[in-house]
């Protein structure tokens, strides 16, 4: 299953044109923190790991935000397009599992996405050479930008199983990554505007958790926040990260029990 | 061999199946037929494990189809009503994929390929997109990655919808084929000159029952022999009103369709009321140029059967 999909990816034009377009993107973005960083501070006063600090954070975000807009084109389509090539009724009555079929796709669609992590490696080795990044800071943001883009594969997959056609199953599926990207954003900074606003304390604002956690629940769905909390020192932020990755684990745990049993019912064969 | 008792399915409270039962002897080329709506397909996913029933018993090779899927699924070949391919894999890809999903390896799986190839007469073509195959070809492909595995049992959705005359002839020719081989078919269509060709009996199926013929017959015999349908063609001089009303008159017969001097005439009973019917016409003034028996085909027992709403 995996190979089948994997083979029938690579054949695409998506298949060699997204990486280009994503290195593009991303060289760019890279470019362009390099000479605004450079220019700010002037070439002589900057320090080289402060160089290699932007260019690093500037990478592991404009990473995550292009790789969340292309996590819906390959998981949301996965399984519609077997609806729509009408061959999804020849899997289910092979024997191959519900199961296996989703690992299949779920697998297939990760590693394309991984596929890009790795291209930009390149990339990420230009801020290395300024220096200020260790091993920890690279292997902390990669594994959290990994959990997020599991738990997108996921849901993509389970709206991918909910549909019968990829365009709703996409629309959905770029619905939930700008609510979880986005809205839980705007809904963090309003509330906590208001609680400001109300209570005039001084408190509010010194550590994330003197901010009440009604306040700050809708952060931990955010995947921005997620990759924020991997960068921070251990002792300070390291339960934010640890709760992040139980929901987001747990989102995508639930999308596979959802997604699974939508194959299980075959109705919709 | 297939085995379905008071088979009931519902769809958000709408009954595509009610009560169906059907039993399929080994080795039978099956046919089902009936108006769209009437629940075939429903009753082929059921039977191929894709939907749940939700009341009644089917078995196939003694095996209970709800509680034994896995099992199922190796013994049968189910082909959807329009199945699909992949057309971005060559024609040899498609077949180790799905050889791959029966589990079928290493010199299994080269055989099976290899020997669907042949059944599909498409060996010249392995190398090629399935994308550049006729849709008859695709038929072909389908069919042949249906038997891959070596089922008992196929199960085959409407599989001459679209095909060209040519590609029928084929396919009837290869169902035979298989039919020889000792597999054993259900097919569901709306071709009923290729039913009629090839299948030995008929069921008849209309809003999820089983349905009858006039003679309260649900299974049509189409190979063995059996009692003569007792349909005649009666042409009468002048108006046929009056033959009409001799016919509706008489005990045992009915007039099933009228034209300018002729009648076609259902006769329940032996060659008696027959015979009765002809004397009483005669007595009664008609006059007959010519009393035909008529042994119906297929198609117009099936036109009988639906078009008078008798499910």
């Amino acid at each position: 299953m995996i190979r089948k999909e994997l083979r029938q990816r690579m054949r695409e034009r998506r298949g060699w044109l997204l990486p280009s377009l994503y290195l593009v993107v991303l060289g760019a973005v890279v470019t362009f923190a390099y000479f605004l960083t450079t220019t700010e501070r002037g070439a002589t006063g900057i320090q080289g790991s402060t160089v290699g600090v932007v260019l690093f954070l500037t990478l592991a975000y404009s990473q995550l935000a292009l790789l969340l807009m292309l996590v819906p084109i390959f998981s949301a389509g996965s399984i519609t397009i077997e609806k729509e090539q009408r061959t999804l009724a020849s899997l289910l009555t092979s024997l191959l599992t519900s199961g296996q079929i989703w690992w299949g796709k779920f697998v297939s669609s990760l590693l394309f996405v991984l596929l890009l992590l790795v291209t930009s490696l390149p990339v990420l080795s230009m801020a290395f050479a300024f220096g200020g990044i260790g091993p920890w800071e690279v292997f902390s943001a990669t594994l959290t930008t990994i959990i997020i883009l599991a738990c997108m594969s996921a849901i993509g997959l389970y709206c991918s199983s909910a549909f019968q056609r990829s365009v709703h199953a996409t629309a959905v599926s770029y619905a939930t990554v700008v609510a979880i990207s986005v809205v839980t954003a705007i809904a963090f900074f309003v509330r906590l505007t208001m609680y400001e606003s109300a209570h005039r304390q001084a408190t509010v604002g010194h550590s994330w958790y003197d901010i009440p956690l009604s306040i700050r629940a809708p952060m931990y769905v955010n995947p921005f926040f997620f990759l924020t909390a991997s960068f921070a020192p251990p002792k300070q932020l390291y339960p934010a990260w640890s709760t992040c990755a139980c929901v987001f684990i747990t989102l995508g745990a639930l999308a596979i029990v959802l997604t699974l049993r939508n194959l299980r019912r075959r109705a919709e064969v | 061999m297939i085995d379905v008792e008071q088979m009931s399915k519902s769809f958000d409270g709408t009954r595509a199946l009610d009560g169906f039962t059907l039993h399929v002897g080994t080795g039978e080329l099956f046919g089902l037929v009936g108006p769209n709506g009437a629940g075939k397909t429903t009753l082929m996913k059921v039977l191929s494990t894709l939907l749940p029933m939700d009341s009644g018993t089917a078995q196939i090779d003694g095996l209970n189809v709800n509680g034994q899927a896995r099992e199922i699924k190796r013994r049968i070949g189910y082909l959807p009503d329009q199945p699909g391919v992949y057309q971005d894999m060559s024609v040899r890809e498609f077949l180790e994929f799905f050889a791959d999903a029966f589990q079928l390896t290493g010199a299994r799986q080269r055989a099976a390929v290899e020997r669907a190839l042949e059944r599909s007469s498409l060996t010249d073509r392995s190398r090629n997109s399935v994308e550049q195959l006729s849709f008859g070809m695709k038929q072909r492909l389908v069919l042949a990655k249906t038997l891959l595995h070596d089922p008992k049992v196929l199960l085959l959705d409407e599989p001459a919808t679209g095909l060209d005359p040519l590609a029928r002839i084929e396919l009837r020719e290869q169902l035979k084929q298989l039919q020889a081989e000792g597999i054993t078919m259900l097919i569901s269509s709306h071709i009923l000159s290729d039913l009629e060709d090839i299948c030995t009996q008929i069921a008849l199926i209309g809003s999820g029952r089983n349905a009858t013929d006039a003679e309260g017959r649900s299974v049509l015999q189409l190979r063995a022999p059996q009692a003569p349908v007792r349909i005649y063609e009666i042409d009468v001089l002048g108006d046929s009103a009056p033959a009409v009303a001799v016919v509706n008159s008489t005990a045992g017969a009915r007039t099933l369709e009228t034209s300018a001097g002729r009648l076609v005439v259902e006769i329940a009973g032996a060659d008696e009321q027959v015979a009765a019917l002809l004397r009483t016409l005669v007595v009664g003034g008609v006059n007959i140029l010519r009393f035909d028996h008529r042994t119906l085909g297929l198609e117009e027992r099936y036109r009988m059967v639906f078009r008078e709403g008798r499910p």
